[in-house]
């Protein structure tokens, strides 16, 4: 990683404390992607770092320093209204995606702008289904699993009229007869997910299975936490 | 044997490794506690075992409140002075103990002991919501204060409450955050002031 940055646009994803008063920030940058940085006395009570260093805030980060660097700076980048309610436990399950399928030192500057407006229509009470599945989408494709939504495993236009199974690996062929299960999607949704329109409520149902196994190849088996404190909550 | 070749004793291993338990005590601070016990103050380290083994054989949680406790339900639980309609919920005994000295709140506590943190794995059973739930629906409390952190995680965990007490027809409310009492604009940090923009209130 280069050993001295300054102002570099970037989010903090999860921080954990670390010694008696300072902080582990995991943190997601434009140019730099997720990099691990040490801020210093950044859990003291006075500390100027405290109320800058929050998650789904746009900031300005400057570091120095080799394997783990120290964060020297962090400002205010812009003013995003905080998330509320279900749409922060969006913005905390995006940041599990990022933090579990993004390598470190990696930069995705496509992604990082894709997150930084994902956040930001979260903010204003954008549908959830659209902006999460619109995310995934575009973090499959950041890391080479891009999903077949146009076209089927064997290059024919999709009809929207179809039934199809997905193949993780080898993209959507069309159904004998009849087909279920979190890969069975009809041809109208994979349309659907490849203009981000996400107004049907099939569509969200569809694409919200189909994205979870897709994802859920990625994570080879692991679950999230996030989805299952949310499952856990929706149970009480 | 240490990572430079001196021999150490066992009694010796075992109390570094057990000092490392405490939070922010690394390698060289517990070597540092050690020494300082077995060399300079052997009463005050007989003084900690014993306190240590006595709280955990004493110190348990209130039913009511979720606080450390010696009793089944705590003193401040038990008060007839406190005002059984308003629960404050806090992430923290010492969050309470702030509260307390503010000497401006007269109502019952909930501690957490901690919050939800989602990208930890710590869901609501973590931070005791279900036995919370109990608690503020025995038909006395009428209004839930939620006085957790304004982190996004205490945010989500004060949602998540405020939700549940919402569907069950008790009353929930969030202390306000703003500027600190006395504070000048010039000096607050700048996540606060946008806050406190976001927050303001007609006169
Ligand atoms: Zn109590």
């Amino acid at each position: 990683m280069k050993r001295r940055a300054d102002q570099q646009p970037g989010f903090v994803l999860h921080s954990y404390p670390y010694r008696e008063t300072s902080l582990i920030v995991e943190a997601f940058t434009r140019r730099f992607g997720r990099i691990a940085l040490l801020a210093r006395g950044a859990r003291r009570p006075r500390s100027a770092m405290r109320g800058v260093l929050l998650s789904f805030q746009p900031l300005r980060l400057g570091w120095s320093g080799g394997e783990l660097a120290n964060l020297v700076s962090a400002e205010w980048a812009a003013a995003l209204q905080p998330l509320a309610g279900l749409a922060l436990m969006c913005g905390f399950y995006l940041n599990e995606l990022i933090l579990r399928l993004v390598p470190r030192e990696d930069p995705h500057e496509g992604l990082f702008d894709v997150y930084a407006e994902s956040l930001a229509r979260l903010s204003v009470g954008a549908p959830h289904a659209a902006v999460l599945r619109s995310f995934e989408r575009r973090l499959l494709a950041e890391l080479g699993y891009a999903p077949l939504l146009e076209r089927d495993a064997a290059s024919r236009p999709i009809d929207p009229a179809r039934l199809y199974v997905y193949e993780p690996d080898r993209g959507p062929a069309p159904a004998n007869g009849a087909a279920s299960g979190e890969l069975a999607v009809s041809g109208r949704t994979l349309l659907d997910m490849a203009k981000d329109d996400y107004t049907r409520p099939e569509t969200r149902d569809e694409a919200r299975a189909l994205m979870r196994a897709l994802i859920g190849e990625r994570l080879h088996g692991q679950s999230l936490y996030t989805r299952a404190v949310l499952l856990e909550l929706n149970g009480l | 044997m240490d990572k430079s070749g001196v021999p150490t004793a066992r009694g010796l291993d075992r109390l570094l490794e057990a000092l490392r338990v405490l939070p922010g005590v690394g390698p060289r601070s517990a070597q540092r506690m050690a020494y300082h016990l077995l060399q300079h103050d052997r009463a005050g380290a007989e003084q900690l075992a014993g306190a240590l083994a006595a709280a955990l054989a004493g110190v348990r949680r209130c039913a009511r409140c979720n606080n450390f406790t010696e009793d089944e339900i705590c003193p401040l639980c038990r008060s007839p002075r406190r005002d059984a309609s308003l629960l404050c919920v806090v992430e923290t005994p010492a969050d309470l103990a702030t509260v307390e000295q503010t000497q401006s709140f007269s109502g019952m506590y909930f501690v957490l002991m901690g919050r939800l943190s989602p990208l930890d794995g710590v869901g609501p059973r973590d931070v005791g919501l279900d036995r919370l739930l109990e608690r503020a629906t025995d038909g006395v409390v009428q209004e839930v204060i939620l006085a957790t952190n304004f982190t996004n995680e205490g945010e989500a965990t004060a949602h998540y409450i405020a939700e549940m007490l919402r569907a069950r027809n008790v009353k929930a409310s969030r202390i306000a955050r703003g500027v600190p009492l006395g504070g000048e604009l010039e000096f607050v940090d700048i996540g606060t002031i946008s806050q406190a923009m976001i927050d303001r209130r007609t006169l």
